[in-house]
């Protein structure tokens, strides 16, 4: 029996208006096949996606589905999440929605560790609107904005995550789809904001200037310059230069969850309990 | 779990009416069970086909790597999957030589 | 509804209780003067009903977690002043294509940029009729006294659920941070007087959210409800899919307009202060104002009548859409009109409109001050 996606779908929008060979299609995939295995209720489900090929995820999926505007997903998340505390809310973005124009939004979800799962779809590049640099671009990759060459520095966005407070941050490819399936899994599971950054290919904008014309070539691209949590924790400096870890690179299950933490507010205000003071807290700064 | 039962006697099936023709699935397999093949009236004027299906030994990354739900493998219970052979070897990277499509003049060994 | 209870609030704080009084459920928003007390009096009053008030990174988080927010069903509210609206506009923009409900309370304050924030101005008039790009047919309210933060604050719920998108209510600094007594309906008037949104209550299969009569608004049932719907910014479909075709464009925003315009008669409200013995004759004064302009215009009158000039005040309340009819006629029957606002001719240019007359006299001050009645009775004596 092969896995039935079409159950999840929205199946007459199918196909996708993804290219040919588009990672996003295997990261959809991915997703639907951890919500099966978690047994989650389609009613139970919110998907919220951004602008940009990704934003295009949300209505493939047959859940309550939102597409917002350009990075404030985890904005309308946050409202959606705090209204509906016991129900699952995804967001779904790329690496321009969540870390350009969305970084104070992303930051600020990790900050609070609010129980919403991020999947970031980074494909390097600003795809939908044709090749702009985003704040993954590599430095001296060709982009329409920058033909000359991109100047712009990168971010490393689950060392961004866990610095601004994220309980759970992962980071897995396209190529490695049981592997990425697996994490969101696990970020599903998650009590906390599970960010989960999620390796893909845009051969088509990103690749086809920068030697990369082929699916094929981008992916192997993607496999090149990502390696196992596990073989990069025991590498120098310089051998880690150019290579980004993959697995679950930080779990914390301890930390306090949002929701969690305004229902105590909530008590404070209807007398069932002594305000919150410092002394609540481990974390005194 | 979601499933679906496969046609009988079937290792892996494709959806033509979503595939892309991108070669991904053409790429990821180790037995040369699958090519592209010219067809005028598709985007890319090519289109899947299971060419070998006997060769196929299940390891289900054609469809862990198809990103638009167009190919599907069956079940070990529902098919007996045949080991990875030499000959499947060579047909694979004859395809993968050849733009992910098997060469109009391909010989089996046997 | 009736004025038998008496609280002594501040304007932002009469917003507040009413919101909850309503049946507000929800609050996201951003500290910005003069409307910050909005947010410090709710983040209080809300838990305690089990609601949920939170202060946002930044004013555009503020209105996207309202719009999630009220997508689960719920009445939601936010506030700010002039520059967080034009922060918020993008999304603004979002809710009313989406037909999200919201409130949203703007306590102007002057402008523009940075301008005065703690002094008074009406200067997001003009902002108000459109806070975003492309066509939108805004629902603006006016409060022009205490009772009226409180009473168009309970309206404006009403309104954005009946209507499907987000509906501002005008504040601004002077009524805002007024203290004094407010003459309110009873809590038990306002619970019976809510209507909440329309909801579908077939079979999910039968379910389409946004289709409806070209001038009704969308039946959005909330999240996590068995109706699974797409939500998006984009041209959409009865279900919310994105979609480019022809006709399912031009009538959906059609329809975006129509559904406020054809049904003016449940939006507009005014008040006729002093006018009904205005009868056109030489001599007459017709003064139009709002907010708390109104104040010192209703002051004046009483000071020119004992002068011996017959004035009279229309205030509009409901600022948009704007009550051409109403306006239109007044001034087709009074000769002297003049119109006074702490902006530079905002909503005199939309009497003009309205009245087509181009000899509507104004009284204008942008410095931050508020206009006193002694000024407009020596600017009717002046130009009439």
């Amino acid at each position: 029996m092969a896995f039935n996606y079409d159950k999840y779908l929205r199946v007459e929008k199918m196909p996708t208006l993804w290219c040919w060979g588009c990672g996003d299609g295997v990261i959809l995939k991915s997703f639907i096949r951890a919500v099966d295995k978690l047994g989650i209720s389609k009613d139970d489900m919110c998907v919220v996606s951004g602008i940009g090929c990704s934003g295009r995820f949300s209505s493939y999926v047959d859940f309550n589905t939102v597409h917002t505007t350009h990075g404030r997903t985890i904005a309308y998340a946050t409202g959606i999440k705090l209204a509906n505390p016991d129900k699952h809310v995804v967001c779904v973005a790329g690496d321009g929605d969540s870390l350009a124009i969305g970084g104070n939004h992303t930051i600020h979800g990790c900050r609070r560790n609010i129980d919403i799962t991020f999947i970031i779809i980074n494909n390097f590049i600003y795809g939908l609107t044709n090749s702009q640099t985003s704040p993954t671009t590599p430095q001296g990759m060709w982009t329409v904005s920058q033909k000359a060459g991109n100047i712009d520095p990168t971010f490393d966005t689950c060392k961004l995550a866990i610095a601004a407070g994220a309980s759970f941050v992962a980071r897995e490819n396209v190529t490695s789809p049981k592997k990425l399936e697996k994490v969101i899994t696990q970020a599903l599971k998650h009590k906390g904001f599970a960010l989960v950054e999620a390796l893909s290919n845009c051969h088509i904008n990103l690749g086809r200037k920068n030697k990369m014309v082929s699916a094929m070539d981008n992916l192997d691209w993607i496999d090149s310059i990502t390696v196992s949590k596990k073989k990069y924790d025991a590498m120098s400096p310089e051998e880690q230069l150019n290579l980004l870890p993959t697995g679950i690179l930080h779990q914390d299950t301890e930390a306090n969850e949002y929701c969690d933490m305004y229902a105590e507010i909530i008590k404070v205000h209807q007398g069932e309990r002594k305000k919150i003071t410092q002394d609540d807290f481990e974390k005194k700064i | 779990m979601a499933v679906m039962t496969a046609p009988e006697n079937t290792p892996v099936w494709v959806d033509t009416a979503r595939c892309k023709a991108c070669d991904i699935c053409v790429d990821a397999c180790p037995a040369g069970v699958l090519s592209m093949q010219a067809e005028p009236t598709s985007t890319l004027g090519a289109m899947i086909s299971v060419i070998a299906p006997d060769s196929c030994i299940g390891c289900n990354e054609c469809e862990l790597s198809c990103p638009d739900f167009a190919i599907y493998v069956a079940d070990k219970k529902e098919f007996k999957f045949s080991k990875l052979t030499g000959d499947a070897k060579a047909r694979q990277e004859a395809i993968a030589n050849n733009g992910f499509r098997l060469p109009t003049d391909y010989k089996e060994a046997n | 509804m009736s004025a038998t209870r008496e609280v002594i609030s501040t304007g932002n704080d009469l917003a507040a209780i009413a919101a909850v009084d309503a049946g507000c459920m929800f609050f996201g928003g951003y500290p910005l003067t003069p409307s910050s007390e909005v947010m410090h009096t709710i983040s209080d009053l809300l838990p305690k009903v089990g609601g949920t008030a939170i202060q946002m990174e930044d004013e555009i988080a503020g209105i996207c977690c309202v719009i999630g927010a009220a997508m689960g069903g719920i009445r939601a509210l936010t506030a700010t002043s002039g520059p967080g609206v034009s922060l918020k506009a993008e999304n603004l923009g979002l809710a009313q294509m989406a037909e999200v409900p919201l409130v949203l309370v703007n306590v102007m304050r002057g402008g523009p940029s940075t301008g005065l924030p703690t002094r008074v101005s009406q200067g997001d008039i003009k902002q108000a009729s459109n806070p975003s790009h492309g066509d939108y047919r805004s629902i603006t309210l006016c409060a022009g006294n205490l009772a009226e933060c409180y009473t168009e604050t309970v309206r404006a719920f009403n309104l954005a659920d009946r209507f499907m998108q987000p509906v501002i209510v005008l504040l601004d600094e002077t009524i805002g941070h007024m203290h004094g007594k407010a003459m309110l309906p009873t809590v038990e008037e306002v619970k019976a007087g809510i209507v909440p949104r329309k909801r579908f209550d077939g079979p999910a299969e039968e379910y389409r959210p946004y289709e409806c009569g070209p001038t009704e608004p969308a039946v959005l049932n909330p999240m996590f409800e068995g109706y699974r719907y797409h939500y998006t910014g984009l041209h959409h479909d009865s279900m919310g899919f994105p979609t480019e075709e022809i006709e399912t464009c031009r009538k959906l925003i059609q329809r975006l307009e129509d559904k406020v315009m054809a049904h003016q008669d449940e939006i507009e409200l005014n008040e006729e202060f002093m006018m009904d013995d205005l009868t056109g004759e030489e001599g007459e004064v017709l003064i139009i104002a709002y907010g708390s302009v109104s104040l010192a215009a209703k002051e004046a009158i009483r000071h020119l009548r004992a002068d011996g000039i017959k004035a009279g005040l229309f205030r509009p309340i409901t600022i948009w859409p704007s009550p051409a009819a109403k306006i239109a006629e007044h001034t087709s029957k009074i000769k002297n009109v003049l119109c006074v606002e702490l902006n530079i001719r905002q909503y005199t240019e939309e009497i003009e409109r309205a009245s087509s007359r181009l000899d509507i006299e104004g009284l204008y001050k942008v410095n931050g001050r508020a206009i006193s009645p002694h000024e407009i009775v020596a600017k009717v004596k002046e130009v009439f």
